[in-house]
């Protein structure tokens, strides 16, 4: 803590500024409540208590876009859900952050040749943040997914921007 | 009953539009056939298909009262015409039928079996939808499962695949 350590009272803790909202960021990822199809699932044994997402900050699934944080896309986007979900995306509050689940919001997956209503990818409307090989991906995949996440986020600058470089 | 037994109390009740049947077979190297599997079922002209179900309903030996299933097929792309087809099922006797009903693609309409089942409703708009069949008399024959401005009836053999939709490439 350097030279403004022991220059306080008790309880007073120094820290950077950008060391702590990310902090407060990354431990309170909340997502929305949100399941495509069989990704869904292991989302939910995700958050059931086997697996315990809250361990992470990341249990409280919220039933609307505007509370949420993250947006698991658990599951196969076809062209018509595809559309809702650009529109749920655009209406949660920034920071926000996408995982793409599975080998279907990755690109396709076993729809990739053939579905014809099937979008490859759900990149191709809304950034991606994490993406999570599997189909489905087991439990454990999810969290290093959302482990990933976090320390995505705990590299993001808050207060000043990193300088660009061509 | 079974099904020889139904074909024969539909063509003694004089079933309007009953064409035939057809039953599986196993298969035979001499003469070539590679058979068939399945079930048995009835062959029944489109045209007539309404008039048909509702002597498959209301008849007392068949009393087929539930509508299994109502779906179709497209044999081939070289084929000239596409098949409903439709499973009965009878709770008071515990028989079933297999039905299966030609009609040309060229003039994919047929009148819609609503009038005597009522659950053929999202069946028919799901065979519309995908294999572009008109059922007349549908109370309500929007899409079902694809987007209202898709275009093509994506499960016909000849279905050319989208190349974008909206904007977003399907390549």
């Amino acid at each position: 803590m350097g030279l403004l350590e022991e220059a306080f009272e008790e309880n007073v803790l120094t820290t950077k500024v950008d060391w702590l909202i990310n902090w407060a960021r990354l431990n309170s990822i909340w997502p929305m409540t949100f399941g495509l199809a069989c990704c869904a699932i292991e989302m939910m044994a995700v958050g059931a208590a086997h697996h315990d997402l809250d361990r992470f900050g990341a249990g409280a699934f919220r039933a609307s876009p505007r509370q949420a944080d993250l947006m698991i896309v658990a599951g196969t986007v076809n062209f018509k859900m595809g559309e809702r979900v650009k529109r749920l995306y655009d209406q949660m509050p920034h920071p926000k952050y996408v995982i793409a689940m599975g080998a279907c919001a990755t690109g396709g997956g076993p729809y990739y040749k053939y579905g014809y209503t099937v979008m490859k990818g759900v990149d191709r409307i809304i950034p991606v943040d994490v993406y999570i090989a599997g189909c489905p991906p087991r439990p454990e995949a999810l969290l290093e997914g959302l482990m990933k996440l976090q320390e995505k986020i705990k590299r993001t600058p808050v207060i000043r921007r990193p300088a660009r470089t061509a | 009953m079974e099904f020889q037994a139904i074909h024969d109390r539909l063509k003694a009740q004089g079933a309007p539009g009953l064409l035939g049947f057809d039953e599986p077979r196993p298969a035979n190297k001499k003469e070539k056939d590679p058979g068939r599997a399945g079930m048995p079922f009835v062959t029944v002209d489109h045209t007539q298909l309404v008039e048909f179900l509702r002597v498959c309903r209301d008849d007392d030996k068949l009393a087929l009262d539930i509508l299994v299933d109502l779906t179709a097929s497209d044999p081939s792309a070289d084929s000239e015409e596409l098949w409903i087809l439709i499973q009965l099922l009878s709770l008071k006797h515990r028989h079933r039928l297999a039905i299966k009903a030609p009609l040309p693609k060229a003039a994919a309409t047929v009148a819609s079996a609503t009038a005597i089942y009522r659950a053929a409703q999202w069946h028919e708009r799901e065979c519309a939808e995908m294999y572009g069949i008109t059922f007349e008399g549908n109370p309500d024959p929007r899409h079902i499962l694809l987007p209202d401005d898709w275009e093509g009836y994506p499960l016909r053999k000849d279905y050319e695949f989208p190349r974008e939709y909206h904007g977003i490439s399907c390549e």
